[in-house]
């Protein structure tokens, strides 16, 4: 979804249109709305977990409908690629009574956006773009038609002399409208371009929609068989005389569907009168799986176990070579990137959380931080996989954890979260005097989905410069006193405030400031700056792994041979030396004020971690 | 005919711009082409890939197991863990770079008589599948090329060299300015050539 953001960033400025990174998926839904109803089209990007953010809003949306072109694009993840839960956003279409469409790969998405719009203008209403991470997460050669764009012209809200207001009787009315638009909807689904049928005539069809599709077509391929298969772009309202018009012939149908069975559910329903002795084939039969996502393997094995087929694609085997190939391997987990300012932040807390590490409770939040769950063996004293909900929820979870429990609870929240659904929350705890450690790590920008810039970066697309929010003075504007505000990259200076606000009681605010990384070279790249990496002085370094011990920067790994090095005093240090990797240090220097054989603020040539001698070009990828 | 490479490394090696090479000399030159990439937590520094397919016939983004005409490794661990994806007797084409997980490194400090595992543990891994393996080391000859961020483009101008490799040299190494900055593009043609010639 972030590339949908970052692509109208890129042309907002030359194609005459207005693009905001909202603080959160519901202020964006209302903002879209709002234009559409002011005179319009607008267009909101938002993931699964976003939709559920702007839930509120999008029910109302229904009822009252809009005025020139609303779509929303969202996207589900099986598989959690990247998100805390699996859902599946369909049943918010069904739910909300929304004409949904599914892309089943980027040339159809496209063409569905501009019929989308067509479509909420024609019903007045919202329509759902509905993708998963591998229609988004894919690249295709896709024909593009001719712009046809107007320059802007202000619409006006008064001269449409309309009502968008929804409550009580008038909600009533507006439902028995929302009802005779979907089945408009429906009647026009019967027809869509986006529903398929392919095959040959037999009695074995398959119905499927989305990305599976494509698993379908080179399934059937690959076993020589060319069955009747329903392709549903149009996936709500469902056209069901469609559908019934396609089961009724059928001895048996499969239906291939990633996560919950929104389809199958339905063509149960359906069949029941017109083909009561059919076969579904699906979730229900155990078949297929409502967890993780599909590929082309898992769908040529149901297709072949329901029909009986035989093949020589033996894919089991190739993984059970595959993984007793791959036990030699050690595990790679996504950790702070080198020069991330987290690494620095967690690296002086775990120092000042020492030996009371029973006696805390951590509570997580999404965002890059979130990936000390994934190392929760390496940052044990932390306990980072205590408790983690959704955006924004440690403050309520750690306000809760705290009146309940005696623990000490420490709570983290990024400066994007903080904005996006931090700020009620803080609000509850200064009103109430929760007594909780809130440290909000802010390194200016949502560095996570790609270093988009939010309300506290001081600028907007094209770098151009937007009111900047502080974080401190709206804490201070809620009525926190305790409010200390840490160099993250000074990271020794950082323990004591941090053992401090372990100490206190009450509320406590540590805002841990620092440039994220990515970020950071990105700017120094445009600046024509270069990066200063750090090397290890094996010919002194006392092997003690200070620089390791706790901080863990990709750009550190342990020599495999042992040394020995003996030192003014007579004493020899052996073993294995620290190694810097100059080409992946970032230049943070954090790990030079960690070893205690190096003297950051003289630096001089004893020191055992050194600025390399030649400066590095920034990466141009980033 | 469909052929399939699959790109492998950790977060940062410039996977990206190798399949945007190749899908944009597709797209040039109108070879139907579908790509899908690792979409995960922050990127960097962990197991990343991406499938590169290309053929009439494509319609799935990912590449079936068994079925990738070539594996293409920036990193050896993270090439290894894709080797599902691999034809058998497919080709590997890997960078001589082995990168070091933090967790084994952390495994280190708490035990130093752990080991880290070595590039030739992992080649003779990759052998009991294939016998076509080209190991490069793309660092150094990034360095000849001038430019030490151009490893990913010295594995690209092998794969070009490779059998049944559907997009000729030219039509790739053409792309090649249209993708990186205008400073860089002598070093990545010339980086392009020493991958290329070293097959």
């Amino acid at each position: 979804m972030s590339e949908i953001l970052d692509t109208f960033y890129q042309i907002s400025d030359k194609m005459d249109v207005r693009m905001e990174i909202a603080s959160n998926e519901k202020v964006a839904l209302e903002i879209v709305a709002g234009a559409s109803m002011g005179g319009q089209r607008s267009l909101t990007a938002l993931k699964s977990v976003g939709l559920n953010v702007a839930s509120d809003t999008f029910f109302s949306l229904g009822y009252t409908g809009v005025n020139k072109g609303c779509v929303m694009v969202f996207a589900d993840d099986p598989y959690c690629h990247s998100s805390q839960t699996e859902e599946d956003g369909r049943f918010f279409a069904e739910y909300g009574y929304f004409p949904m469409l599914e892309p089943s790969d980027p040339v159809e998405a496209k063409e569905m956006v501009k019929d989308a719009f067509e479509i909420s203008e024609r019903f007045q209403t919202l329509v759902l773009i509905r993708t998963t991470t591998r229609i988004n997460h894919q690249s295709t050669v896709v024909p593009l038609d001719p712009l046809n764009r107007t320059r802007f012209i202000p619409g006006s809200f008064r001269s449409y002399n309309r009502s968008y207001a929804t409550v009580g009787s008038r909600a009533r009315e507006l439902k028995s409208e929302l009802l005779k638009k979907r089945d408009r909807l429906q009647e026009e689904n019967e027809n869509s371009k986006y529903n398929i049928i392919s095959g040959e005539t037999s009695d074995i069809g398959i119905i499927t929609s989305g990305v599976s599709y494509n698993y379908v077509l080179e399934a059937v391929r690959k076993l020589n068989i060319n069955p009747l298969i329903l392709k549903l772009g149009t996936t709500n309202p469902l056209p069901n005389n469609l559908v019934k018009k396609f089961l009724k012939p059928l001895k048996c149908v499969i239906v291939v569907e990633e996560l919950s069975p929104f389809l199958e559910n339905k063509i149960k329903a359906l069949s029941k009168d017109i083909n009561p002795q059919l076969q579904i084939f699906g979730k229900e039969s155990g078949h297929f799986s409502e967890a993780n996502e599909y590929n082309i393997p898992i769908v040529l094995n149901v297709i072949r176990e329901v029909l009986n087929l035989s093949s020589e694609h033996d894919y089991d085997k190739i993984l059970r070579v595959a993984n007793e190939l791959k036990s030699i391997l050690p595990i790679r987990i996504p950790v702070f990137c080198p020069g991330c300012p987290h690494r620095a932040t967690f690296w002086a807390l775990q120092r000042a959380v020492g030996n009371k590490t029973d006696k805390l409770a951590f509570i997580n939040d999404i965002g890059c931080y979130s990936m000390l769950l994934l190392n929760a063996k390496i940052y044990s004293k932390l306990h980072p996989d205590d408790l983690l909900l959704a955006m924004g929820a440690t403050i309520g979870a750690a306000s809760g954890v705290s009146l309940a429990s005696e623990e000490k609870v420490l709570s983290i929240i990024g400066d994007s979260t903080f904005f996006h659904a931090g700020l009620p929350g803080m609000i509850n705890v200064s009103n109430n005097n929760e007594n909780v450690v809130f440290i909000v790590l802010d390194n200016s920008v949502t560095a996570m989905t790609g270093q988009q810039p939010n309300a506290g970066t001081g600028y907007g697309p094209s770098g151009k410069p937007k009111h900047k929010i502080q974080i401190e003075n709206v804490l201070k504007g809620m009525g926190f006193e305790n409010l200390v505000i840490n160099d993250c990259f000074d990271a020794k200076n950082c323990i004591p405030a941090f053992k401090n606000a372990l100490e206190n009681s009450g509320p406590t605010v540590i805002i841990s400031r620092g440039p994220c990384a990515l970020w950071n070279d990105r700017n120094k790249r445009s600046r024509g700056e270069k990066i200063q990496p750090f090397f290890v002085d094996n010919e002194i370094c006392r092997k003690c792994h200070t620089c390791m011990l706790d901080f863990y920067c990709p750009a550190i790994s342990m020599e495999t041979t042992d040394t020995e090095y003996l030192d003014e005093n007579g004493k020899t240090w052996k073993g294995y030396s620290s190694h810097i990797s100059t080409e992946l240090c970032d230049g943070c220097g954090v790990c030079s004020i960690l070893c205690p054989y190096t003297d950051h603020e003289n630096r001089s040539e004893k020191d055992v971690i050194k600025p390399f001698s030649k400066a590095r070009e920034v990466r141009h990828d980033l | 005919m469909t052929y399939n490479i699959m790109t492998c490394g950790v977060g940062g090696q410039g996977l990206m711009l190798v399949s945007n090479i190749i899908g944009l000399t597709c797209a040039e030159y109108g070879l139907n082409i579908r790509t899908a990439e690792t979409h995960g937590l922050a990127q960097r520094s962990g197991s990343i890939y991406t499938h590169i397919r290309i053929g009439d016939d494509v319609f799935s983004p990912l590449i079936p197991y068994g079925e990738a005409d070539v594996l293409l490794g920036m990193e050896a661990i993270e090439t290894l863990r894709y080797i599902e994806f691999l034809k058998p007797n497919g080709v590997i084409i890997l960078n001589e770079y082995i990168w070091q997980p933090v967790q084994s490194t952390f495994d280190r400090v708490i035990d130093s008589e752990v080991k880290y595992i070595e590039f030739q543990d992992i080649i003779e891994k990759m052998k009991m599948v294939t016998n076509r393996i080209f190991i490069l080391n793309a660092s150094d000859l990034a360095l000849k090329a001038g430019n030490p961020l151009t490893s990913n483009v010295i594995l690209l101008g092998a794969l070009s060299k490779i059998e049944g490799f559907p997009i000729s040299k030219d039509q790739l190494k053409s792309m090649i300015p249209n993708v990186v900055p205008n400073k860089a593009i002598d070093a990545n043609l010339k980086a392009f050539d020493i991958g290329h010639n070293m097959i």
